[in-house]
């Protein structure tokens, strides 16, 4: 069943500056871009959508950069503050839990594509850090993990607000965490594949890139995918009016901001699985992968041209995952949320069931197809 | 087996308390929950974290001084207890038909303007904290400007102190109809918007309906008045049922619901924000002109003129201002239709500058009081959007 | 003309769409996607040219840019000073009366020319409800509500307790508003 592809190829040197580079890319985009810049967009995107300035008050030297200067002083605030556990806390648990929460959302980026494959000087560059043939199943073994770090953040804190909240979220991603399973299962069945490298390949032609093939398995995958990120309008676990702040009431400090991380590099990732499996990954529609390199080899010679498609097809995702993330956020601050029982009603009773619906269905006309 | 074995559990209800400081409870009101899981096993409310001693300062000051306080308890209508305290004044005095046409015309003005106010706050913060930010601001935005007219006319936002014993404090500034015509073309604007977003939206339907609902007859044996009487279906209005002010002369709907849960409150709502622009243009076509004031030295303010030309009207200023205004033995209770319901000042005078007893009949105590009653058996989240269409208001409820 | 009862439509219709909740977030996000770009554009064209009429957002960059506020606004209570020097207030003392919060106090006294002034005259600002009855009260339009909202509070309650000379305004400065008085408030066509 597994095939150790994803380990250093004989050629030892050149694959580990690779691997070396590719995981600082990775790091670098989530933790030093993404999850603060996520921070001042998210900001900045709701004051727009709702008739305000958004933050600008941040300054140095009189430069004020729209706002985005209030991401270091939440980062210094946040870092200065006091960091403050209850009493009767459980010291250690409350110690682990926003840790829980944020790796695996960094870590469930190894498997996904954010490239293609390019000749560079002999050397086969894969943009992807890890090419599992399981990656999908991966991402979904992570990605339960970062469950444990709400549940125990919200029992170690001896709060019944807490406990609630650390409650509501084993409940939910619980639910969810079935449905989406089968969400995507559709998809694995039309590419043959759960290497997201290989339905990166396939979606080179626009046509068949996920949403076209899999329209009700992308609103499904999304349903769950909004409901695993515990945001509007699934963010019952941390629903401010009701249970204050959820499963992270009592924590302060840079640990609450771990917490507050992980929502956003969940996002990001959330955006990268939906691009990568519905939105042809890296890929520009109408020009295909090879295509490219080979037009680019025309112009600058066969290495540089890799390059230079090699970058072109790293902007294209970034940007898709990019316009993703705005769009979440988009429905993040335009919906009200649902109460606990309705979210596994919907859970349960309308998306699992028509998950299950898709898969036969798609079963049907590969059949007919074949 | 099934059943043993919930037996051998040991399970014991959570006890929670929810409030005082709590995102929900704005207002600052408590609830003692006892939780079954998530749902509401027992509830008890706990009101007075924001009681100020109303009552207490008004019997300390003149009849005209007052009024700021009055301001302070619904504070978002306030021109609307402004006016419930004036015209119980002026029904002890006795003077209430000879109060000018135009004041009549602008006080209705400033209710209505006060409720749409209101309303815009009520159902922003109720769908706020159902989570629907920018909902939240669009109606926010709404009662921004709605606040602009009131500032252009009080000369507060909030604390309007607008309304005086016999008249007003001041005459509609220059431009007024244009301004109000141009306010109320954006708010129709946001109000589709909010109702686009809102109305249909499964999410907010199944928070809103059939939750939190009450009965007719409970709502009546609970002293319910307002859109929360109305939402349960009860064809009551004091603006119809005892006209007071211009509202017997201007034609408008009052919204009614059905089953009393809050999706009727929340329509019931939407809809009376309509209505209010509706009352508020028909007004504006039909405000005479003329004084804004009664002509009784002994209630109002003299002019700069009279103050300096004669002695009467100085000594009238100084004794209504010092003493202030003389009214007769008696009490008197005057309903009017708050924006949450039947909203009226009992007042006792003994004779002489001051109030004797001044007692507000606040309408959201009687609905806080159903809060245990209609969320028992729920679930928690349940707690929010009833909480949110009863529209506690402390300042008002706790005085 | 007059006032019907009428019942809300409660019984609003769901379509397949709107129950399978997909319609209903697309319309949402689209109204709300409709103001995040035209925002967007006018926020970025205002910055570009510098006039911030142009950004049509309510909220303003407070402390740059002044809101207008309008004719009846009670601000900052201030005595007026006449023209040639004195203070307008004679001390009657009907602002001590009229104040319901009970913020002023007088001591009164008199020139040599027999005419009465306020010795002291102490206004605390801390305790200020801004409901302008003392503006009313005035017999002599020596107190009035100015526009002035700014610097109103301070880190220190005896920095707030306003002196005569912390009070007094040129007249000439306050022009606006004693014309708005003597409009609106003290005009005999009000009667």
């Amino acid at each position: 069943m597994f095939d150790y592809t994803y380990l250093p190829s004989p050629n030892l040197l050149p694959s580990l500056v690779e691997m070396m580079l590719k995981i600082i890319f990775i790091c670098t985009m989530n933790m030093a871009v993404f999850a603060p810049v996520l921070g001042w967009v998210e900001r900045k995107q709701s004051a727009l959508m709702q008739d305000r300035i958004g933050a600008n008050r941040a300054e140095i030297f009189g430069f004020t950069v729209f706002g985005l200067l209030h991401v270091a002083t939440d980062a210094l605030k946040l870092l200065f503050k006091e960091d403050f556990i209850p009493r009767g806390a459980d010291r250690p648990l409350h110690y682990l839990a926003p840790f829980i929460a944020v790796v695996p959302a960094l870590v469930a980026f190894a498997v996904i594509p954010f490239g293609g494959k390019y000749m560079l000087w002999g050397h086969e560059a894969n943009l992807v850090i890890a090419d599992l043939n399981v990656g999908m199943l991966y991402i979904f073994a992570v990605a339960s993990l970062s469950t444990y770090g709400a549940v125990i953040g919200g029992w170690a804190s001896n709060n019944s607000w807490s406990l609630l909240g650390g409650l509501r979220v084993g409940a939910q991603m619980l639910s969810y965490e079935v449905a989406m399973g089968l969400t995507l299962v559709g998809v694995f069945m039309v590419y043959g594949s759960l290497q997201l490298t290989t339905i990166g390949m396939a979606q080179e032609n626009f046509f068949h890139w996920g949403i076209f093939l899999q329209p009700l398995g992308f609103i499904l995958f999304i349903t769950c995918a909004l409901a695993e990120n515990k945001r509007t309008p699934f963010d019952i676990p941390e629903a401010e009016s009701e249970l204050i702040a959820g499963y992270f009431t009592e924590y302060s400090g840079l640990k609450f901001a771990m917490f507050w991380m992980s929502e956003f590099l969940e996002m990001v990732t959330i955006s990268a699985v939906l691009v990568a499996l519905f939105f042809g990954g890296w890929q520009i529609p109408f020009i295909s992968h090879q295509g490219l390199i080979d037009a680019m080899g025309h112009l600058f010679g066969p290495n540089f041209g890799a390059i230079v498609a090699m970058l072109i097809h790293v902007v294209v995702f970034w940007v898709k995952v990019i316009s993703w993330i705005v769009i979440l956020m988009l429905i993040r601050w335009s919906l009200p949320r649902f109460r606990f029982d309705q979210v596994m009603r919907l859970g349960w009773k309308i998306v699992l069931p028509l998950a299950l619906a898709n898969i036969v269905v798609t079963g049907f006309i590969l059949l007919a197809v074949r | 087996m099934e059943d043993k074995n919930q037996l051998d559990l040991n399970t014991e209800l959570m006890v929670l308390n929810m409030g005082p400081s709590h995102p929900a409870t704005h207002g600052t009101v408590r609830f003692f929950l006892k939780l079954d899981g998530e749902k509401i096993v027992h509830m008890e409310t706990e009101i007075g974290y924001l009681h100020r001693g109303f009552e207490k300062h008004c019997e300390n000051g003149t009849w005209t001084q007052a009024f700021p306080y009055t301001d302070r308890l619904n504070y978002c209508s306030a021109p609307q207890n402004n006016v419930a305290y004036a015209l119980a004044v002026e029904k002890l005095l006795g003077v209430t038909d000879k109060i000018p046409a135009r004041a009549v015309y602008i006080r209705t003005i400033m209710c209505e303007l006060a409720r749409m106010a209101d309303h815009y706050t009520n159902l922003a913060a109720g769908t706020l904290e159902l989570g629907a930010l920018t909902a939240f601001i669009y109606f926010v935005e709404a009662r921004e400007l709605t606040w602009d007219i009131i500032e252009s006319v009080c000369g507060a936002r909030l604390t309007s102190n607008y309304i005086r014993v016999g008249g007003l404090a001041s005459d509609l500034p220059e431009g007024f109809a244009g301004h109000v015509k141009s306010v109320f073309a954006k708010n129709r604007v946001f109000w589709s918007e909010f109702d686009k977003l809102l109305t249909h939206n499964r999410i907010f339907l199944d928070r809103m309906r059939d939750t939190g609902a009450i009965s007719r007859e409970d709502a009546i044996s609970f002293a319910f008045t307002g859109p929360c009487l109305r939402a349960a279906g009860v064809e009551y209005d004091v603006r119809k049922a005892s006209p007071y002010l211009a509202y017997r002369e201007v034609d408008f709907d009052i919204p009614v619901g059905t089953t009393g849960d809050n999706f009727d409150r929340y329509l019931v709502r939407m809809e009376e924000i309509n209505q209010s622009m509706r009352i508020v243009e028909q007004c504006l076509s039909l405000l005479p002109s003329g004084p804004i004031n009664i002509n009784d030295a002994s209630v109002r303010n003299p002019s700069k003129e009279d103050g300096h030309t004669y002695m009467e009207s100085m000594i009238f200023h100084f004794k209504n201002t010092i003493e202030g205004i003389q009214v007769p033995k008696g009490e008197s209770y005057v309903p009017t239709e708050g924006t949450n319901g039947e909203l009226g000042f009992y007042l006792v005078s003994q004779g002489g500058g001051k109030p004797w007893k001044c007692r507000v009949r606040p309408p959201c105590f009687a609905l806080t009081q159903a809060m245990g009653h209609m969320c028992t058996g729920s679930y928690l989240a349940d707690i929010i959007p009833t909480f949110d269409m009863i529209n506690l208001i402390g300042g008002e409820c706790d005085r | 003309m007059a006032a019907n009862y009428k019942k809300v439509n409660r019984g609003v219709k769901l379509t397949l769409w709107e129950r399978l909740y997909v319609m209903e977030v697309v319309r949402g996000v689209t109204i709300t996607a409709r103001h995040f770009f035209r925002n967007w554009v006018s926020t970025f064209r205002s910055y570009v040219s510098g006039n911030p009429a142009e950004r049509g957002i309510m909220t303003i960059y407070y402390p740059e840019e002044k809101p207008v506020v309008p004719e009846a606004y009670r601000g900052r209570p201030m005595l007026v000073r006449a023209m040639d020097g004195k203070e307008k207030c004679v001390a009657c003392g009907l602002c001590e009366v009229a104040c319901p919060a009970k913020c002023i106090s007088i001591v009164g006294a008199m020139r040599p020319d027999g005419t009465r002034y306020p010795e002291t005259y102490t206004l605390d600002g801390a305790v200020c409800i801004f409901c302008g009855l003392c503006e009313e009260a005035c017999p002599e339009e020596a107190i009035v509500m100015t526009h002035n909202y700014e610097g109103l509070v301070e880190y220190d309650r005896r920095l707030m307790l306003y002196d005569k000379e912390a009070l007094l305004v040129p007249e000439d400065k306050l022009k606006g508003r004693l014309d708005y008085i003597r409009r609106r408030m003290y005009n005999k066509c009000n009667y």
